[in-house]
């Protein structure tokens, strides 16, 4: 393939017309949804309903679920031997997707990395959806073959004898990163462990940091 | 390895491994239509007319020419149309009238 996939996702979104009117894409997804609710294959309301769906999954779900994972070693090894029941039984996280989830812990000696080197997929249920960074080329091509200098692109320099796994996302397998706990977190409540965790933590290109402030006092 | 070699054993999204640019950490707002595609894909696999695998091998299939120049949900929204024609769900011509129709709703440019 001849270079095709870069740069065309951020776009110009010259979707919208003077008069307010869509652009051609916009126009065909309603044509095709409101087909198909015509012919009953979809409900009139199915649509609205899963873009709610979509809008309360966001990273603050998944970082509630880290530092659960950091304060509850019970729990810590429940999430890692079946990351789907544990984050279904115990924070009620539907899987709208019906994907798998396993939940890949960072240490001392071993460094996470999640990619999806054939398209997007993504832990979805509880993270929300990729940014665009992830969905694109340079990402998707190099993570896998010199992840080392990916991650040195955000900023994450790792000593040599840290191992650095990269796993592969499949439409039916998705990854989630349990990063480390920060040091200077130890009074941390749970609730603001969970706030120190971020998307790209859990993506494992960023290791956790926290405020120097905080870290200070 | 012939340069035809590569394009048999690599379909245009199988790239892991290529060189590839920098990693720019680029995002963007989600415009409504794309979450409404995005929500008209998980209701098609909720109801078993297209599943994740169709919907990657639907955006293969457009081909690395408009693979390459279309957005995501693009990519996705076409790809959704030519899967529901292959599969006798809709016809081109049902889009297209339709298309029409909510053209209509809006003043001309």
């Amino acid at each position: 393939m001849s270079g095709a996939d870069h740069h065309h996702d951020h776009h110009d979104h010259a979707e919208i017309g003077a008069s307010g009117r869509p652009g051609y894409y916009d126009m065909l997804e309603t044509a095709v949804r409101e087909l198909l609710v015509e012919k009953k294959l979809i409900g009139p309301d199915e649509i609205r309903r899963q873009i709610e769906v979509l809008d309360s999954r966001t990273p603050a779900l998944g970082a509630k679920v880290v530092a659960r994972a950091w304060v509850d070693r019970d729990f810590r090894a429940r999430l890692l031997a079946d990351g789907r029941a544990a984050c279904e039984r115990e924070f009620g996280i539907t899987f709208y997707d019906d994907t798998e989830l396993i939940v890949l812990e960072n240490t001392e000696k071993v460094h996470n990395l999640i990619v999806c080197t054939l398209c997007s997929c993504y832990p979805r249920p509880v993270l929300g959806l990729p940014p665009d960074w992830y969905k694109l080329k340079p990402y998707r091509a190099r993570a896998v073959s010199e992840p080392r200098a990916v991650l040195a692109e955000f900023g994450t320099i790792l000593p040599d004898d840290v191992e650095v796994r990269v796993s592969d996302s499949t439409a039916v397998v998705r990854y989630l990163v349990l990063p480390m706990r920060p040091k200077g977190t130890e009074h941390y409540t749970e609730e603001q462990l969970a706030a120190v965790v971020t998307r790209d933590t859990m993506i494992g290109v960023v290791p956790v940091g926290i405020p120097s402030e905080r870290a200070a006092s | 390895m012939t340069e035809t070699e590569g394009l048999v054993k690599r379909i245009p999204n199988d790239i892991g491994g290529l060189p590839a640019e920098r990693v720019e950490q680029v995002d963007h707002e989600m415009e409504p239509w794309e979450k409404r595609c995005h929500a008209l894909a998980d209701v098609l696999d909720f109801h078993k007319i297209i599943n994740t695998e169709e919907k990657r091998c639907g955006v293969e299939a457009l081909g690395a020419e408009m693979v390459g120049k279309l957005s995501y949900y693009e990519r996705w929204i076409v790809a959704f149309a030519n899967i529901l024609f292959r599969k006798g769900i809709l016809t081109p011509t049902e889009v297209a009238l339709k298309m029409k129709e909510v053209e209509a709703r809006w003043p001309k440019d």
